[in-house]
């Protein structure tokens, strides 16, 4: 005869109900106090509520034998747990997030939860259930490890370990924006409330550069000033080494490309100045008409005497977008408050790391490109940073394991 | 080397992969098998050779758009079949994956892109080729799970479950899952050295989230020993959740803010 629900062992009937409750708790929870406020488990209240977790989990180990404990840290409930956990993030997908929780007077969807999952009470709940029954799970397998259980150490230790830190330390995470104008030295930076907050390390700015890809051609429509075909606009890209493309009807030939020039009596030169701009002497042919049309093309940068465009008929000419960043760095000297001050160069993809802080190549002024005056730097101090990376390394080891034996990797169930 | 060569090297591969995968049904001599591996080896090879020459021509990895995933995936599809049938001698499985292949290299045909040599900042490192070659090599694994599971559905059906596909099954998406972590990891090491945090809830990551957790539950399933319908469900149901995650997170609100959308 069938196993009636809640009737001894439990399986996964009894976990999706369990997990259900505890959702409908935390949604009990978000509408009476609201949104989760990260901000109490900052240090060293972080510390104490992870202590106490492991307390527990040691002791739910050492109970572990006891079918409610076998049932909670077993697979049946994670299945349930990971089916809750997905469902919630799916919600994440469908509802824009907000960057901070917001007021109780947003509406439903809001007051619910589901404009800031992560700091929602049923993803807190659930999260915490989560290392609660994973951290049982472990320390239950610890007990009575030998080198099968392996793998499955790793990649449920390293998950425990990796969502600890992120769930634990995300109080303790500070990350700031910082505005430095060339030439300028900087230690303020500013909270959202534009109230200053001083750092312990300042930083000069010496140089800000920014390199650029070759732009690319467009046919624009001289009514609706818009690059053609509308819905799906083409363009030609400037590469030195393909000097042929074709926009609608018009096939096109780069003569000649300068990617910094000025333009002298209508004619473009190349110079290095600041204020340079590419440019480009294109011939079009029409297919159609044989039509020939040949100029210079350029998209003028910062300077409107620099901009230049080819007519091509009585319904469209030719024109040069704006180009792409290719690479922006900032030359810069940190002064730590205690410490030797340290020159590097900041690039996109190559943080530096001063006094427990990275600093981050993070912004520029847009508008001005290649001749922004100022670099902003995103600055982060993420003491739980080193837990978080042993986990994923963890983690990694045992995903190379799983590739390497497939499912030989999974232990044997008795 | 552009977008405008592709339709001389796709064709002809899409087309020999098909005739493999069609001549594998009856391949029971030394013979005919030869005649799977020499047509799959060349439409490999063909593939292959536009993948290198394309990269060499754009100056840059031609990993940044859908259409440049989409090339890798068909190449990686039609390997991984082959590979499976090298091992399992599934010949159906062969002829799957070969039209499944066949399809995301017809699109690409179908759906050519501008050619674009500039590469963001952002993706300029050392973690781009490798974050996102071992994602779409997990895709790929999932995608011939994927089509085993729904034999074993009609099977399960008709009571003639086999467990040797099951076995199958549970290695590629192991080795999948496997890949995906790694992927998962290598991104989350890449974000923390760009964007200064190594997870972000971004609408991506958050549809990588919900695909790791569907395959997650089809592992447990299976390490529970349950061997029916709802363990080989699952399978489609998380590949469709990881098409949505690949080819549909512009269709998602917060998309536009998107560290991961390009193009």
């Amino acid at each position: 005869m069938a196993r009636k629900l809640w009737q001894p062992p439990w399986g996964f009937r009894e976990g999706a109900l369990f997990v259900a409750g505890i959702a409908l708790v935390g949604f009990a929870l978000q509408l009476t106090v609201g949104y989760f406020d990260f901000y109490v488990l900052h240090f060293p209240a972080n510390i104490v509520a992870l202590a106490l977790l492991v307390a527990l989990i040691a002791t739910g180990a050492r109970w572990g034998d006891a079918p409610l404990l076998r049932w909670f840290s077993g697979m049946s409930f994670a299945i349930a747990l990971i089916v809750g956990l997905l469902v919630l993030a799916f919600y994440m997908e469908l509802t824009p997030q907000a960057v901070r929780p917001p007021p109780p007077s947003a509406g439903w969807v809001a007051r619910l939860g589901f404009a800031s999952v992560t700091s929602s009470w049923p993803f807190v709940l659930l999260y915490a259930t989560t290392l609660l029954a994973l951290g049982i799970a472990v320390a239950r397998r610890l007990r009575h490890a030998t080198r099968h259980d392996f793998v499955f150490l790793c990649n449920h230790l390293g998950l425990w370990i990796l969502l600890a830190a992120a769930g634990f330390g995300a109080a303790d995470m500070q990350r700031v924006v910082m505005y430095v104008r060339e030439g300028e030295t900087e230690w303020r930076v500013y909270n959202k409330n534009e109230e200053a907050i001083q750092l312990p390390l300042a930083i000069e700015l010496k140089d800000f550069r920014l390199e650029e890809y070759p732009p690319r051609l467009a046919l624009i429509d001289r009514a609706s000033n818009k690059p053609q075909p509308e819905a799906r606009p083409d363009y030609v890209q400037i590469d030195p080494t393909r000097t042929r493309g074709k926009l609608g009807d018009w096939n096109l030939v780069v003569d000649e490309y300068l990617h910094e020039a000025v333009r002298i009596d209508g004619e473009f030169r190349p110079s290095p100045m600041p204020a340079s701009t590419p440019a480009a002497r294109v011939t079009a042919t029409n297919a159609l008409s044989g039509a020939v049309k040949s100029g210079w093309v350029s998209g003028g940068g910062n300077v409107a005497g620099f901009y230049a465009a080819l007519d091509l008929d009585d319904k469209s000419f030719l024109a040069m977008t704006a180009p792409e960043p290719k690479r922006y760095s900032s030359d810069i000297v940190v002064y730590p408050k205690d410490g030797k001050s340290v020159a590097a160069r900041l690039e996109v993809n190559k943080p530096l790391t001063v006094a427990g802080w990275t600093i981050y190549q993070f912004d520029y002024d847009k508008d001005a490109g290649k001749m922004s005056t100022y670099s902003a730097m995103e600055l982060v101090r993420d003491p739980w940073l080193f837990p978080a990376q042993f986990g994923m390394a963890l983690m990694a080891l045992g995903a190379l394991l799983l590739v390497w034996r497939g499912a030989g990797a999974r232990r044997r169930t008795p | 080397m552009s977008w405008d060569d592709f339709p001389f090297f796709a064709l002809p591969a899409a087309a020999l992969w098909l005739v493999a995968g069609v001549l594998a049904l009856r391949a029971d001599t030394p013979r005919r098998r030869l005649a799977v591996h020499l047509p799959m080896l060349v439409g490999i090879a063909l593939f292959a050779a536009f993948i290198a020459l394309f990269w060499t021509a754009l100056q840059r990895p031609p990993l940044r758009t859908m259409g440049e995933t989409r090339l890798w995936y068909a190449f990686f599809l039609a390997s991984a079949g082959y590979l499976t049938w090298l091992r399992w001698r599934h010949s159906w499985l062969l002829l799957l994956t070969a039209a499944m292949a066949a399809t995301f290299a017809a699109i690409d045909v179908l759906r050519p892109e501008i050619h674009s040599i500039a590469l963001m900042p952002a993706l300029q490192s050392f973690f781009f080729v490798p974050h996102v070659v071992i994602y779409i090599l997990a895709y790929a694994l999932f995608g011939v799970a994927t089509l085993a599971a729904l034999a074993q559905i009609v099977r399960l059906r008709r009571d003639t479950a086999d467990t040797s596909l099951f076995a199958f099954m549970d290695d590629a998406v192991h080795v999948g899952f496997g890949f995906l972590a790694l992927g998962l990891l290598l991104g989350a090491v890449w974000a923390k050295e760009a964007w200064g945090h190594y997870w972000s809830w971004d609408p991506k990551e958050t549809l990588a989230f919900i695909t790791g957790a569907a395959y997650l539950v089809y592992i447990h399933l299976r390490a529970q020993g349950r061997a029916d319908a709802l363990a080989a469900w699952a399978l489609p149901v998380a590949f469709l959740l990881l098409l949505l995650g690949w080819l549909g997170t512009a269709l998602f609100p917060g998309a536009q803010g998107s560290l991961h959308l390009y193009s």
